[in-house]
C-alpha cells in the first residue's frame, strides 16, 4: 500500500511540475522558468547527494560518457511541454507526452538500442498502444 | 491544435531517450548521484539555450514571487516518490499507477483552471479519453512480456 502512495504521489508531482512551469512560465518566461527550475532542483538534490554519498567519480566514469549529458534533454523537454499546455490543455499535453514516451521505449526495446536487452513485444502491447492513440484522438475531437 | 501536439511529442520522446540514458548512469552510481547530475545537466543546458535565445533577458526577473523559486523541489519529490514506488511493486506496477495518476491529476487541473490557467471543462469525452489511454497503459505493462523491463521512469 505504501508503495502504491508513492508512486500515485510521483505521477501528481509530476502533472504539478508541468502546470507549475507552465503558470511561472506566464511571469517571467519559458527559458527562465526552465533555468530556475532546474537550478533549485540541482541544489537540493546535491544536498540530499552531500548526505548519502551513494556516488563518486569512479562510479561516473564507468558510464558511457554521453549517458552523462542525457540531462540536457531536460531544456527542450521544459520549453516543448510548457508551450504545448499554453496551447492544448494539461490533459492532452500530458496525453501526447505519454503516448511519445512509451512509444519511443518500445521502439529502442524491439530494436534493442543502447544496449538495452531486446524485448519481444507481443499482441497485448500493440493494444495498448492503438488504445492510447484512440485516446488522445477523443480527448483532441 | 498541431503545432501544441507536436511540442508535446517532442517533449515525450526526449523524456523516453532521457529515462533511458538516466537510467544507464544509475546503473553505476546511488539515485541521489545520478539526479544530482540529471538536474545539474539540465541547469547548463537551459541555462545555455536561454542565453541564445534571451540574451541578456534571462536574467530580468521582475515578476518573480517566492514560490516560484522552490517549484524546482518538486523534481525532488518526483524522483523520491518514484524510487520508492518501484521499489516496494516493481516497476511494471509502479509505472502503471505513475503514469494514470499522471493523467488523472491532468484532467482534474485543466478542469479546476487551478494556477490561473486557462481551465478547460470538464467533459464526459474527456473523461473517455483518459480511461481509454489509462487501459492501454495497464493493457502495455500487464500485456504479458518475456522479459520483465527495468525501465525507470
Amino acid at each position: 500500500m505504501r508503495g502504491v502512495l508513492f508512486a500515485f504521489l510521483g505521477g501528481a508531482f509530476i502533472t504539478l511540475q508541468g502546470v507549475a512551469n507552465a503558470r511561472i512560465s506566464q511571469d517571467i518566461g519559458t527559458w527562465q522558468t526552465a533555468t530556475i527550475t532546474q537550478l533549485t532542483g540541482f541544489i537540493m538534490a546535491l544536498l540530499i547527494f552531500l548526505f548519502v554519498r551513494d556516488g563518486n567519480l569512479q562510479m561516473f566514469k564507468k558510464v558511457k560518457p554521453y549517458y552523462l549529458v542525457g540531462g540536457a534533454f531536460a531544456a527542450i523537454i521544459i520549453f516543448s511541454n510548457i508551450s504545448a499546455i499554453h496551447r492544448i490543455g494539461v490533459t492532452l499535453t500530458i496525453s501526447a507526452v505519454l503516448i511519445a514516451q512509451l512509444g519511443l521505449t518500445f521502439i529502442i526495446d524491439i530494436k534493442g538500442w543502447f544496449g538495452m536487452v531486446k524485448q519481444q513485444m507481443k499482441l497485448p502491447q500493440f493494444i495498448g498502444i492503438g488504445m492510447m492513440v484512440v485516446g488522445v484522438i477523443i480527448l483532441g475531437l | 491544435m498541431v503545432v501544441g501536439l507536436i511540442l508535446a511529442l517532442v517533449a515525450g520522446s526526449l523524456v523516453g531517450l532521457q529515462n533511458i540514458f538516466n537510467s544507464k548512469v544509475n546503473e553505476h552510481t546511488g539515485s541521489w548521484a545520478s539526479t544530482t547530475l540529471v538536474l545539474g545537466m539540465g541547469f547548463l543546458a537551459s541555462l545555455t539555450m536561454g542565453l541564445i535565445v534571451e540574451g541578456g533577458n534571462l536574467f530580468n526577473i521582475q515578476n518573480m514571487q517566492l514560490w516560484y523559486w522552490f517549484s524546482g523541489l518538486i523534481g525532488v519529490g518526483v524522483v523520491t516518490c518514484i524510487l520508492n514506488g518501484i521499489k516496494s511493486l516493481g516497476p511494471t506496477y509502479a509505472i502503471s499507477i505513475v503514469l494514470t495518476s499522471q493523467l488523472s491529476f491532468a484532467l482534474l487541473w485543466d478542469s479546476l483552471g487551478w494556477f490561473g490557467l486557462e481551465q478547460v471543462p470538464f467533459t464526459f469525452q474527456q473523461l473517455l479519453g483518459v480511461l481509454v489511454i489509462a487501459g492501454g497503459i495497464i493493457v502495455y505493462k500487464f500485456g504479458g512480456r518475456t522479459v520483465e523491463t527495468g525501465e525507470q521512469l
